[in-house]
């Protein structure tokens, strides 16, 4: 019966508490930055994926090539002009301009450097939903009215932007002029969207005199029945000949918020992926250990072996005894080291949030848990491998006879 | 009597061969991890700097202050620089120079092919040789600028490669600004500052009369050197309270900043390191699974040598003796590790330098190993193995003779 030699390697274990307690921890220090780091690596995945099911994938941006952060460069933009004749092109189903703009905003005396959004209130559904976010609280802009300003979500929490929370029918000045808050936007999941504030066109051309028809970037809705890949290459290739512009010098370029959300995608897969190889080096090293453990454990008990193989027991039987004490050990390991690290992962996320960080929030799917825990079992038991044959292979006379 | 401790030591770990292997490879592997990652952090750490320390320590920058990376320095700013400031501040004591700095964003193109870039403005009559020094500017093709070059453009060294216009560019060769025809007049020799081999220099008045828009008097940056360096933060302070004044904010209200190049690498390396360091603690676990695996090896070792123990001290061997035989072996597991951990380290470092450098033509991937790296890493592994020695050396050097005598395995 599997089930007495089961209960033999347990008894083993506890025997050598202090050892199997140090392998163990040895396991479940790796196990648990990994299952962390996963967990991270995952929740970042989850929230582009909410991200690109809310603003939907039929969505694409016509952005102007620039220095710096695109679509801030006053010198390169895309014109009211060109976002006219791509709401004409086939397949363009709606299209809207953005003003962007950095500005001082000011509140009860203190100053900070932000974003200034002007966004199209004639589309503000569309907008809201390329946003992923609308107005939460308050009320959205009216198309011409004047002094009223959205703010990201931040600005409702003191110490995020300015010390003091800002509430509905506050007024800040950006770049000077006073402005009554109307609304806020839900949260978006980082620092810098969620503190960017929003006029309408009107507002935002009164303040910026030279921005009137010169938009950062362009968002673009495709029909339902075109492929926004498609769409995007025959949007560049129209807006180049109506801007007279050759192929290779265009100023400014079409991507498909699918595309945008790949590259942040590959981005973050690869520096994650390289912060999971660095833990791994511990899971070897864990590895190691376990190897040491059940070295000295089969040295140990030679002559518990030969008296074993004496009464009967079989190769395989010793085999099987051995592989499974040390993936016990790994899978104990693993257990405990998916607690600790479901612990730290949690304490992170909430760290994270308090900083703005919204979009780093762990998740525990339940395969990332047992893929954890059955992954340290079987570096326990791969571990125990050669310690094993060598115990499977020794003569019962010679082992019978160590002292 | 020192030597037959370590003989003793030596001769223990020797007869359990496997293991001794086995507790130094899990050190070797931390060790080599950290070492190599250390030495490529901070080979790309120094690199990074390097792209923006060719300003001397004896200058300072003006700025309006707004959002980073938003366009050119000095564009996304609420309240830019006028161009009065400058003979303002050159009246301030200790002010050698103050240069206005104009920087625009446009095309450059060439051999039919457009790239976006900065172009940077070069002062006209005795400032030119001011901003010349400061900057280090010299021609390695054709000459600098001078006076009265006008549609003329200093171009960086990486101009020249073929890389960007798929031919390089010569001096004597015409390329467009903004759709204006220049005539390139030299090539700067190379920094290794990937901002200045990409500069693209023009006289000032040509950056205002014919890249920027007509009435566009604001200015970027204002570039200050002052007469010595010692004096520079005294400088600092009365250039910030007269930019105050000018205006007309209050202390703790500046829409303003002045800055040192130091300020600037300061912050930047601050940065680095905040990321540098996460790493090095997610490598640094494995040196503590190696630890543990000393402290294991190490109870072992106590646990089969009880008997041994009791008649060392059954014949007057005192607990002070059994402590340091014991701290001894396993501080020795933990060096011997760390040196095959340092060489492995050292090779896995340049070698993946050598890689990254071949596959990926960065020079941002470089190993910068430092003598000080090989002894800390030494000297810890060391610490590492008597530290992980320390309980089951406490537990070995307590034992009653009487009982270990008579312990069965």
């Amino acid at each position: 019966m599997k089930t007495d030699e089961i209960k033999y390697s347990l008894q083993n274990l506890v025997h050598r508490k202090t050892r199997s307690l140090l392998t163990m921890l040895s396991i479940l220090i790796g196990v648990m930055a990994i299952f962390a780091l996963i967990s991270f690596g995952l929740g970042i995945r989850n929230y582009m994926d909410t991200i690109a099911e809310e603003a939907g994938a039929d969505k694409l941006f016509i952005q102007a090539r620039s220095v710096g952060v695109p679509g801030t460069d006053a010198n390169f933009f895309v014109s009211a002009d060109d976002i006219n004749f791509v709401s004409k092109i086939n397949g363009v189903d709606e299209i809207s301009g953005m003003y962007i703009r950095a500005g001082e905003v000011k509140f009860k005396k203190e100053k900070k450097f932000v974003f200034i959004a002007g966004t199209d209130i004639d589309k503000k559904e569309f907008v809201e939903k390329a946003f992923t976010v609308g107005v939460e609280k308050g009320r959205q802009l009216k198309k011409n009215e004047l002094g009223k300003v959205v703010l990201g979500y931040n600005y409702q929490f003191e110490d995020k932007i300015f010390s003091k929370a800002i509430k509905l029918g506050n007024k800040i000045e950006i770049n000077g002029n006073s402005y009554e808050v109307v609304g806020f936007y839900g949260l978006i999941g980082n620092p810098q969207d969620d503190s960017n504030a929003y006029l309408n066109y009107r507002s935002m051309e009164l303040l910026f005199e030279d921005i009137k028809d010169e938009f950062g970037w362009a968002m673009i809705g495709a029909d339902k029945n075109t492929d926004p890949e498609v769409l995007a290459e025959k949007i560049e290739e129209k807006l180049r000949k109506f801007k007279d512009q050759e192929e290779g010098k265009e100023d400014f370029f079409v991507q498909t918020f699918a595309d945008v959300l790949a590259t942040f995608g590959t981005i973050i897969n690869v520096l994650n992926g390289i912060l999971i190889l660095i833990a791994l080096i511990s899971i070897i090293v864990a590895s190691v250990n376990i190897m040491n453990t059940m070295y000295t454990a089969v040295l140990e008990r030679t002559k518990e072996i030969g008296i074993m193989k004496a009464i009967g027991a079989k190769n395989s039987d010793i085999l099987f005894i051995f592989i499974f004490e040390s993936g016990l050990l790994g899978m104990v390991g693993g257990i405990i080291g998916v607690i600790l690290g479901y612990l730290i992962s949690s304490a992170g996320g909430q760290i994270a949030a308090a900083s703005g960080f919204a979009m780093l929030q762990p998740v525990f799917p339940l395969y990332l848990i047992i893929g954890s825990i059955l992954f340290a079992f079987l570096v326990g038991a791969a571990s125990g491998i050669m310690p094993s044959i060598k115990a499977s292979k020794l003569n019962p006379v010679d082992a019978l006879r160590y002292e | 009597m020192l030597k037959d401790y370590f003989m003793f030591s030596i001769k223990n770990l020797a007869k359990r061969k496997l293991r001794s292997w086995l507790t130094m490879i899990g050190i070797f592997i931390g060790i080599a991890a950290v070492v190599s990652l250390i030495g490529l952090g901070e080979g790309l750490r120094i690199a990074v700097t390097s792209q923006f320390n060719f300003l001397g320590s004896d200058v300072l920058s003006v700025q309006a202050s707004g959002l980073n990376l938003a366009g050119p320095p000095g564009t996304a700013v609420a309240t830019p620089l006028t161009d009065d400031l400058k003979d303002k501040i050159l009246k301030i004591n200790g002010v050698d120079a103050a240069i206005n700095r104009y920087i625009e964003s446009g095309t450059l193109e060439f051999n039919d092919r457009q790239t976006i870039g900065m172009a940077m403005s070069i002062p006209e009559g005795s400032e030119r040789k001011i901003l010349e020094d400061m900057l280090n500017l010299k021609a390695e093709q054709g000459r600098l600028l001078k006076d009265g070059d006008n549609k003329k453009v200093l171009l960086g060294n990486s101009f020249k490669e073929d890389d960007i216009f798929g031919k390089g560019i010569k001096p004597n060769d015409r390329v467009l600004i903004n759709d204006i025809s220049f005539e390139v007049i030299g090539i700067l020799e190379k920094k290794g500052s990937f901002l200045f081999d990409s500069a693209i220099a023009v006289n000032e008045q040509t950056m205002l009369n014919l890249i920027r828009e007509a009435d566009d008097t604001d200015v970027n940056v204002i570039g200050v050197k002052v007469k010595n360096v010692d004096n520079i933060d005294n400088v600092k302070e009365n250039i910030e309270k007269l930019m105050r004044k000018e205006r007309n904010v209050k202390k703790g209200e500046e829409d303003f900043v002045v800055e040192s190049p130091q300020n600037l690498l300061a912050t930047l390396n601050s940065t680095l390191f905040a990321v540098q360091l996460f790493i090095y603690i997610i490598a640094s676990i494995s040196i503590v699974v190696g630890g543990i695996g000393i402290m294991n090896t190490m109870y072992t070792a106590v646990l089969e040598r009880t008997k041994e123990i009791g008649i060392m001290k059954a014949i007057g061997a005192k607990n002070s003796v059994i402590f340091f035989l014991f701290s001894v072996e396993s501080g020795f597991l933990g060096m011997v590790g760390g040196i095959i951990g340092i060489i492995f380290g050292l090779l896995l470092a340049y070698g993946l330098a050598f890689i990254g450098q071949i596959t990926l033509g960065s020079d941002l991937i470089q190993a910068h190993i430092t003598f000080g790296l090989i002894i800390g890493a030494l000297l810890f592994s060391f610490i590492l193995g008597i530290i992980s020695g320390i309980v089951p050396a406490y537990q070995a050097s307590k034992m009653q003779p009487v009982e270990a005598l008579s312990f069965i395995k």
